[in-house]
């Protein structure tokens, strides 16, 4: 690879995943609770992390020449920043959730709160309805 | 073998799920007006596994855009249901609509053929839990 591509190739990837977690950073303070925020913040970490990840790799294949031990390195890197942002994104929205965090007013429809039309929502242990033969 | 060529497409189609997703974030930061159009919606599963409601709520979650807020376990009547935030759909039914497509493909995936029915019931749980 001559010195021209690995140098396009690394700024252009380095370069739209750091502008991606400018952006998502950005995106955060146009929405106004928790939960869109954990919501908008997924482009930086799925997206933008795997991207300067693979720069990396690029930079090294140029510079150090191929090895599959590296090639399996960013594969791994990669994989596990996708995972890991997926698992940490869904335990920081139900932690937000299960904490009673508000919920920006305008969410509509908000399931959480109200559930579809037709549907009986029944709590046998309100105190409205006594349990029979409690 | 089906199943592996439904598990690479279902791949790409996540994919190309997170650059579409990532393009509608950053495009709507630099446009002025209403930023987004939050929402919670209530989706029934037909996933019935462990593994397939796990990998069903992380590729949601992946997904920029969407995300799971709360995961509630079926019971012997009722199918398990994800409530999910979505911030760019136009309605409720389309954000239903975009979620159970997925589904249907990483049912293919892990089934080896798409579901049958379009929406989960509870007679169709209890089809599913007889089977070995």
């Amino acid at each position: 690879m001559n010195d021209a591509v690995a140098t396009t190739l690394v700024g252009v990837f380095g370069i739209s995943g750091s502008l991606l977690m400018l952006f998502s950073a950005l995106a955060m303070f146009r929405v106004r609770d928790a939960l869109s925020r954990i919501n908008v913040f997924s482009p930086a970490t799925g997206l933008g992390m795997p991207l300067i990840v693979v720069a990396v790799y690029v930079y090294d294949i140029h510079s150090e020449g191929f090895s599959w031990g590296s090639l399996l390195m960013a594969a791994a890197a990669v994989l596990c920043l996708i995972i890991v942002s997926s698992v940490g994104s869904n335990t920081l929205s139900r932690a937000s959730v299960l904490s009673g965090q508000p919920v920006y007013r305008k969410t509509a429809p908000n399931r959480l709160a109200r559930p579809p039309a037709g549907v009986v929502d029944d709590d046998p242990d309100s105190p409205d309805q006594p349990r029979t033969g409690a | 073998m089906m199943r592996i060529i439904h598990g690479i497409s279902y791949l790409g189609y996540i994919g190309w799920a997170i650059v579409t997703g990532s393009v509608t974030i950053v495009t709507r930061v630099l446009r002025p007006g209403q930023y987004a159009q939050p929402m919670i919606v209530e989706i029934p599963l037909r996933c019935v596994t462990d593994l397939e409601v796990t990998l069903f709520a992380s590729s949601i979650t992946i997904t920029p855009g969407t995300l799971v807020t709360a995961i509630a376990a079926g019971t012997s009547t009722q199918p398990p249901v994800l409530f999910v935030h979505a911030l760019f759909e136009d309605s409720e039914e389309a954000a239903m609509e975009g979620l159970y497509d997925m589904e249907s493909r990483l049912l293919a995936m892990t089934r080896g053929r798409a579901p049958s029915g379009p929406a989960a019931s509870s007679a169709e749980v209890e089809q599913e839990e007889e089977r070995p």
